[in-house]
């Protein structure tokens, strides 16, 4: 098998940090080569100097064994290199067809829409791909705008396609229509490089090449290895994926939600008559695919959209409708899914997101002024006890990898909070390690004597975890089951609509 | 080829650098249009130098050119600093000086230790009161800032039009209609700081105003709040900020500020209320708070730069022959070369060798 893309030990450094030390890495013609690695063990930056983002500050790149110079993304373009970014660079407002011809049409200044429009009909006839070319982008779900990007590469004639976490913004039957397809491609002779941080993932790539902390770990046969070697090799130490739930008995009830329905923008119903309750040492999970529900149902519960009808007892009382200030000054602790949007200021150093939306508390204000001494200190305590990475509390938040920030999230919002903590997502897009943390710390609350809610799209979460899992669909419970008499498969069905048995919602009636 | 990198992290050596060059590009500019008027360049230099910095009395009208733009100036950091995109200094000096008069015929005859910040109270809440209708517009009927603030002005430059000419402020009395009001009475003067030089009391008041802006900012839970909703206002409001109750206590205290630009001019400088030296104070303030880069102090170096060249002007027109217009020209220019370097500081220049 001939070699499509070498690179020879290449460098990168940022400000003094080494992004990507002495790489070696090779791609071979019609294979897909996973990059695997935490957040900031470098898999991003080597595959943006790959697609010439950034120019490596030592090191080589070689096409089909030539030395090569990528200047520019044009550049990479132009030697058949092509990427898919976790982020779409798409115009909402145009069409399919033109999202695609739009900067890349090579005859100059006239657009050949028919020509275009014959050669992508081609493209997706022989992969199989069902995408509609006038369709407007804002039209399309999440996934098949991915589609979109991955035509646009094709329209140019890619023989390398470097994927950016595809599958982030994916459910689980949309990654496996992309992984058919990638596998056609692969069989047509172009060469993926596959960047994740996903298992699953990792375990339909032909070789993996594991990074960790800038440096090549190894380069493996996918048939040759494991799930549990490769987590090794990128957090460098055993990873166990099942924290031990200790049995606890729930105590009084804290939360009980009783008809929630609620509107969105243009008055449809986003969530329709969602009824459960949560007792003192328990973790309800919120099962469900992305979009169906549970962001509207966390906002509502902490007071962001204003419910259209139903109740919210928190702790006997009523809460239904008051302002996220209510909420928090009640002891409800938000974790958003959105972290950097809905739960950080990303500008703001560390200090100063660990007391954001306290910051007129008298804890950590001196008179009219904001008590900086115990804000930092605060901040330094949080950074010891969570293990957050940074180099002082004075970094800004967002230059922190994912898991660095939502541990300021998770640590704010545990300090506040008394009783009630709403999780979402709180381990989307993290690493192996982190996920293990996140985790822990959610029992840890649990042991204390929390209520939580929790909502999460990796069913492992809700099945370590839960004491209950409600199923939602459509802005509506599917039935609330028991994780240890229910299977992955039942929960499944559940996810794509069937109503399920509410044997456990019985207990719910009795809580 | 040369190519221009963004930086991860600002260089504080290289960020100077850039506003040096910004300067020494704004003079090099204004020089090629001083010398296309046909004037003599070092000429013209040298008597906006003599006029703004070349002596005691220069120097004082520089303070009292300097003191109203550094108000509208801090009115601009406050309200741009949570993208709070307010234009509505203009409008908010004329309510300031008209809110300033009708104090003092309101307060006339109180010792001036209660008369003086009765009247200047008086001014900031005009101000303020524009500034509190723009917050509604915005946040009840999601009116875009810009538009009411800049209609706004419109209304108050022409309340102050009328009310001066048919109005029931207009100077009477004589055959010709001023566009003015009777001279305020002389106990309605701010005191001047020395003897009876043209710096009045009231040039303090921007200083301590800033000094305050630059406290607020940095130190408080409203400076936080105003910094965190430039930056993310999502996030604010998922914490429990009330963003609408925070907008508008930042369009008033912008307003306030501004205001009182147009409350010392009433009382320091013009003592009787009319148009002409109110114009433009109010855009050139949000000049002013762009070249000080939103920060409290830098502003205050912007107005006093604006202010020397305000006071440079007459000399410059008298000795060095030039049109009046160079002024607001120059400004213009420098604002465009600091625009250009607060970019310029964040990127940093590779020469590259193409390779093959």
């Amino acid at each position: 098998m001939s070699t499509a893309l070498r690179v020879e030990g290449l460098t990168k450094r940022f400000a003094g940090v080494t992004a990507n030390d002495d790489v070696d890495f090779d791609l071979r013609r019609g294979e897909i080569h996973c990059l695997f690695g935490e957040n900031g063990a470098g898999k991003s930056t080597l595959s943006s100097c790959i697609f010439g983002f950034y120019r490596p500050d030592k090191g080589e790149i070689l096409l089909h064994d030539q030395p090569v110079h990528i200047a520019s993304p044009m550049d990479a373009i132009r030697h058949g290199i092509g990427m898919v970014h976790q982020h779409f660079v798409l115009v909402p407002e145009f069409t399919v067809l033109e999202n695609i011809i739009v900067g890349t049409q090579r005859s100059g200044w006239r657009l050949n829409a028919a020509e275009a429009r014959q050669k992508l009909k081609g493209i997706c006839d022989g992969y199989g791909i069902d995408l509609d070319l006038d369709a407007y982008v804002w039209e399309l779900p999440v996934g098949r705008q991915q589609w979109v990007e991955i035509l646009k590469v094709l329209y140019l004639d890619a023989q390398i396609l470097i994927l950016d976490e595809p599958t982030a913004v994916l459910t689980p039957g949309e990654s496996r229509v992309l992984f058919d397809i990638v596998r056609k491609m692969c069989a047509r002779g172009m060469s993926i490089i596959l960047i994740t941080h996903k298992l699953v993932e990792v375990m339909q790539s032909d070789r993996v090449t594991v990074l960790r902390k800038g440096k090549v770990v190894a380069t493996l046969d996918r048939p040759e290895t494991t799930p549990d070697e490769l987590a090794r090799l990128m957090v460098g130490r055993d990873v166990f994926f099942t924290v031990t739930k200790p049995e606890l008995a729930p105590g009084e009830t804290i939360l009980a939600v009783e008809g929630l329905s609620a509107r969105g923008f243009w008055g449809d119903a986003v969530l329709k008559d969602v009824s459960f309750s949560v007792a003192r040492h328990q973790i309800l999970g919120i099962a469900g695919v992305a979009g169906n529900g549970q962001k509207e149902l966390f906002e509502v519960l902490c007071g962001v959209r204003r419910p259209a009808a139903g109740s919210i007892i928190f702790k006997g009382e009523e809460v239904a409708g008051m302002s996220p200030r209510a909420m928090m000054d009640r002891g409800v602790g938000h974790i958003p899914d959105d972290r950097f949007r809905e739960g950080l200021v990303p500008e703001f150093s560390v200090a100063e997101n660990v007391v954001l939306g306290w910051q007129r508390n008298p804890k950590y204000c001196k008179g009219p002024l904001m008590d900086r001494d115990a804000i930092t200190g605060l901040a330094r305590e949080m950074i010891g006890e969570y293990q957050i990475a940074t180099r002082d509390e004075h970094v800004a938040a967002g230059k922190l990898s994912g898991g660095n920030a939502q541990k300021i999230i998770i640590a704010r919002e545990f300090l506040h909070a008394s009783g009630l903590v709403l999780a979402n997502q709180p381990t989307r897009g993290l690493d192996v390690g982190v996920i293990e943390y996140v985790q822990t710390q959610l029992l840890k609350k649990r042991a204390e004597g929390f209520a939580i809610v929790l909502a999460s799209e990796e069913l492992s979460d809700l099945f370590n975890l839960a004491d209950l899992i409600a199923v939602m669909f459509k802005g509506e419970i599917m039935g609330i089951v028991d994780p240890r008499t229910v299977t992955v498969a039942e929960v499944g069905v559940m996810m794509a609509g069937r109503r399920g048995e509410t044997a456990a919602s019985k207990k719910r009636v009795s809580a | 080829m040369i190519v221009f990198e963004r930086r991860m992290e600002a260089n504080a050596l290289w960020t100077l650098a850039s506003f040096i060059m910004a300067i020494v590009a704004g003079l090099a500019a204004s020089a090629i249009l001083i010398a296309s008027t046909g004037a003599n360049v070092p000429d013209v230099f040298g008597a906006l130098l003599q006029g703004s910095v070349g002596s005691p009395k220069a120097l004082a009208t520089t303070l009292v050119k300097a003191a109203p733009l550094i108000l509208t100036g801090l009115a601009t950091v406050i309200a741009f600093r949570a993208q709070i995109w307010s234009i509505g200094q203009e409008g908010q000096v004329f309510a300031g000086a008209m809110g300033g008069y009708l104090g003092a015929q309101l307060l006339a005859g109180l010792p001036p230790v209660l008369f003086f910040p009765g009247v200047l109270a008086f001014g900031m809440a005009a101000g303020m009161g524009l500034g509190w209708i723009a917050a509604v517009l915005r946040s009840r009927f999601a009116v875009n800032e810009i538009i009411s603030t800049v209609m706004l002005n419109y209304l108050v430059v022409y309340l102050l039009s009328w009310l001066l000419q048919g109005g029931p402020w207009g100077e009477t009395g004589g055959t010709v209609a001023y566009h003015q009001s009777p001279m305020l009475p002389d106990a309605a003067f701010l005191p001047a700081l020395f003897g009876s030089s043209r710096l009045h009391a009231g040039v303090l008041l921007p200083f301590l105003a800033a000094a305050i802006c630059a406290l607020v900012m940095s130190r408080t839970p409203l400076g936080y709040e105003i910094r965190g909703l430039g930056y993310n206002p999502e996030a604010l409001r998922h914490k429990g900020v009330d963003i609408a109750r925070t907008v508008s206590v930042i369009m008033m205290a912008s307003a306030a500020l501004a205001a009182l630009a147009g409350a010392i001019e009433l009382f320091g400088v013009s003592h009787r209320l009319r148009a002409d030296n109110l114009i433009g104070l109010g855009y050139a303030g949000i000049i002013v708070g762009m070249i000080g880069g939103l920060s409290p102090i830098g502003t205050v170096f912007a107005g006093l730069f604006f202010g020397g060249l305000a006071s440079g002007a007459v000399y410059m027109r008298v000795l060095g022959d030039v049109p009046a217009s160079l002024v607001p020209a120059m400004q213009g220019i420098t604002l465009f070369f600091f625009l250009c370097a607060g970019v310029l500081a964040r990127y940093r220049i590779v020469m590259k060798v193409a390779v093959q």
